[in-house]
């Protein structure tokens, strides 16, 4: 884990680490993959992953509309919006 | 009449009795509220509306399970019309349009949801230092931590408010804060519980369940929060039984597993002691213990520090600041937008976590990480399918020790993560497992672990229960033992 690999993964999440806490975690995500990689040192030939407790498929329903339209709720509870748009910064110029 | 300190069942029969009136208990709770108010325990309280349903329970009598129960919701449900944090800044301001599941069943049933309790944020920490709100504090020392995440719910009913709350449990956060506070609380078999309206942390990993005084009160509450839900995919329609039937059985030939691959050498010898204690206790009611092997528990808490950040940083990827929740000011474009809105809104371990989670995720780190883990994953799985051929239920302490005081873990995260040690092999294998008191270590609790077999939660009720009626230590408060 060095500098170039915490700017990386810090733009793939979408954060911006303060210049003052970044040698702090650089060491925190370094120790965190040390610790993890006890791992490593177990054999893990011809075992599946296991994703999900239950290992059940997406269960499929009847294609009937249940759910209501609740479009004026969720666009009153936005940061910016009009009738009926999300607002955010203008994207294209 | 007062309802500090009392039960769900006592309450219950307290309001049939008409000893004390419905509006006469959520005014004493918001005057409990306010004399703890230094324990941090509550975010967003729910008076008005409280007072109202009780009035109307006044006027009519409800025969309904959970009527004029005052409850208390873990700030991570959502709640309609009422302040959903997750106890993090960048839900600051949300008020969600819809209830979750857990929720409408919980009111369905007549409880009263007196407000919304504080916690970790996101759910990611063990003493609830991580809030955006602050620090919740135990009601039996000033400097101690109620453990985490359900910090607040444990908190709340251990310093007698309320008899019950909802919590949620991912790597232990219904088992832990229940361990430090003295109170029971239960972890249901993934599936039990529909996620529904719960704020995402690992899909794969979080469960909610009831936190209360006693085992039987855990058997009440769980019987209105399950119920086969088509808007949670792996929500089970399996048959929900009545989990109160079970309580009083024998629990005479019944099988405990005990762990011999847990290493015990590192916990203090107090701690040891209170454990072995109470196996005693359950070999006297004629259950037999038998040694088992998890060969593979060790690497629990690795395997969990990168699928539970795996799923973290997909899950929180929602918080952008365009939809709901908050959003920096004037950012000069997209980009900055969705970077700044996250960057103020998440604390230091809600961040560490997403970063560790893009990173296991990231192209060439992939399988050596997170399919890796999943691998291990199964391995802890196989492990448990084994020993419960042969055992009703295995035994552990809850926590390595009763509740530490704030700050004492450090700066280092890794000491935090290992409070987890015994509670996170039950999420990634599914399975229900609950916590107990059963001690006291120089006047503070301390609990003990029972996990069940998938879908076994009435077993686990059962031992805990029968443990209840030989024993005193669920009465124990921070005030002395109640009568």
């Amino acid at each position: 884990m060095d500098k170039k690999t915490v700017t990386t993964i810090s733009y793939l999440s979408r954060l911006k680490i303060d210049g003052e806490k970044e040698e702090k975690i650089i060491k925190d995500l370094d120790n965190i993959i040390e610790f993890v990689d006890q791992l490593d040192d177990v054999d893990t030939s011809n075992i599946e992953p296991l994703t999900n407790p239950l290992e059940k498929t997406a269960k499929t329903r009847t294609d009937e509309v249940t759910a209501k339209n609740l479009k004026n709720e969720l666009l009153e509870i936005a940061p910016s919006s009009n009738e009926d748009y999300f607002l955010v910064p203008r994207v294209v110029e | 009449m007062t309802i500090k300190y009392k039960t769900i069942k006592e309450i219950k029969s307290m309001i049939s009795q008409n000893e004390i009136s419905n509006i006469e208990i959520v005014q004493e709770v918001y005057k409990l509220i306010d004399e703890n108010k230094h324990l941090n325990a509550f975010i967003t309280l729910n008076e008005e509306n409280s007072l109202k349903k009780a009035e109307v329970l006044d006027k009519s009598s409800s025969n309904l399970p959970l009527a004029g129960i005052p409850i208390a919701q873990k700030d991570l449900f959502c709640t309609k019309g009422i302040r959903t944090t997750c106890a993090s800044n960048i839900l600051n301001n949300f008020i969600p349009p819809y209830s979750a599941t857990v929720i409408e069943n919980l009111e369905k049933a007549g409880c009263i949801s007196i407000g919304k309790t504080n916690m970790d944020e996101f759910a990611m920490g063990s003493s609830n230092e991580t809030s955006f709100f602050g620090n919740v504090q135990n009601p039996w020392g000033q400097k101690l931590v109620p453990g985490g995440s359900s910090g607040g719910s444990a908190s709340a009913i251990a310093a007698g408010i309320v008899p019950a709350a909802s919590g949620t449990d991912t790597g232990g956060s219904i088992r832990q804060p229940a361990s430090l506070c003295g109170i029971s609380g239960l972890k249901p078999t993934y599936g039990r519980i529909s996620r529904w309206g719960m704020i995402a942390f690992a899909s794969s990993l979080d469960q909610a369940g009831p936190m209360a005084r006693t085992a039987e009160d855990c058997a009440i509450m769980l019987n209105e929060m399950c119920s086969h839900d088509e808007k949670d995919t792996t929500s089970l329609n399996d048959k929900i039984p009545n989990f109160e039937d079970n309580l009083n059985n024998s629990l005479n030939g019944k099988k405990i597993g005990i762990v011999k691959d847990l290493d015990l050498s590192s916990l203090d010898n107090d701690v040891v002691a209170v454990y072995e204690n109470s196996l005693k206790e359950f070999v006297s009611m004629g259950a037999e213990l038998i040694n088992i092997n998890l060969p593979n528990l060790s690497l629990s808490v690795p395997t969990y520090y990168v699928v539970a950040p795996a799923e973290c940083s997909s899950n929180l990827s929602r918080f952008d600041g365009v939809k709901f929740g908050r959003r920096s000011e004037n950012p000069k474009d997209l980009e900055e937008l969705y970077i700044q809105t996250r960057s103020e809104g998440f604390g230091d371990e809600v961040k560490r976590r997403i970063l560790i989670g893009s990173y296991v995720l990231s192209a060439g780190y992939y399988d050596a990480y997170y399919k890796k883990a999943q691998q291990v994953r199964r391995l802890i799985k196989n492990d448990f399918d084994s020993a419960f051929k042969n055992v009703d239920v295995i035994m552990t302490p809850t926590t390595r020790g009763p509740a530490f005081e704030m700050g004492s873990k450090g700066s280092d995260p890794i000491q935090m993560y290992l409070e987890d040690l015994f509670t996170i092999s039950a999420n990634l294998a599914g399975l229900p497992a609950m916590s107990i008191p059963n001690g006291n270590i120089d006047n503070k609790p301390i609990g003990l672990q029972i996990i069940g077999d998938f879908l076994n939660e009435s077993t686990i009720l059962n031992f805990a229960h029968m443990y209840q009626k030989v024993t005193n230590w669920h009465n124990y408060t921070p005030e002395g033992v109640r009568q």
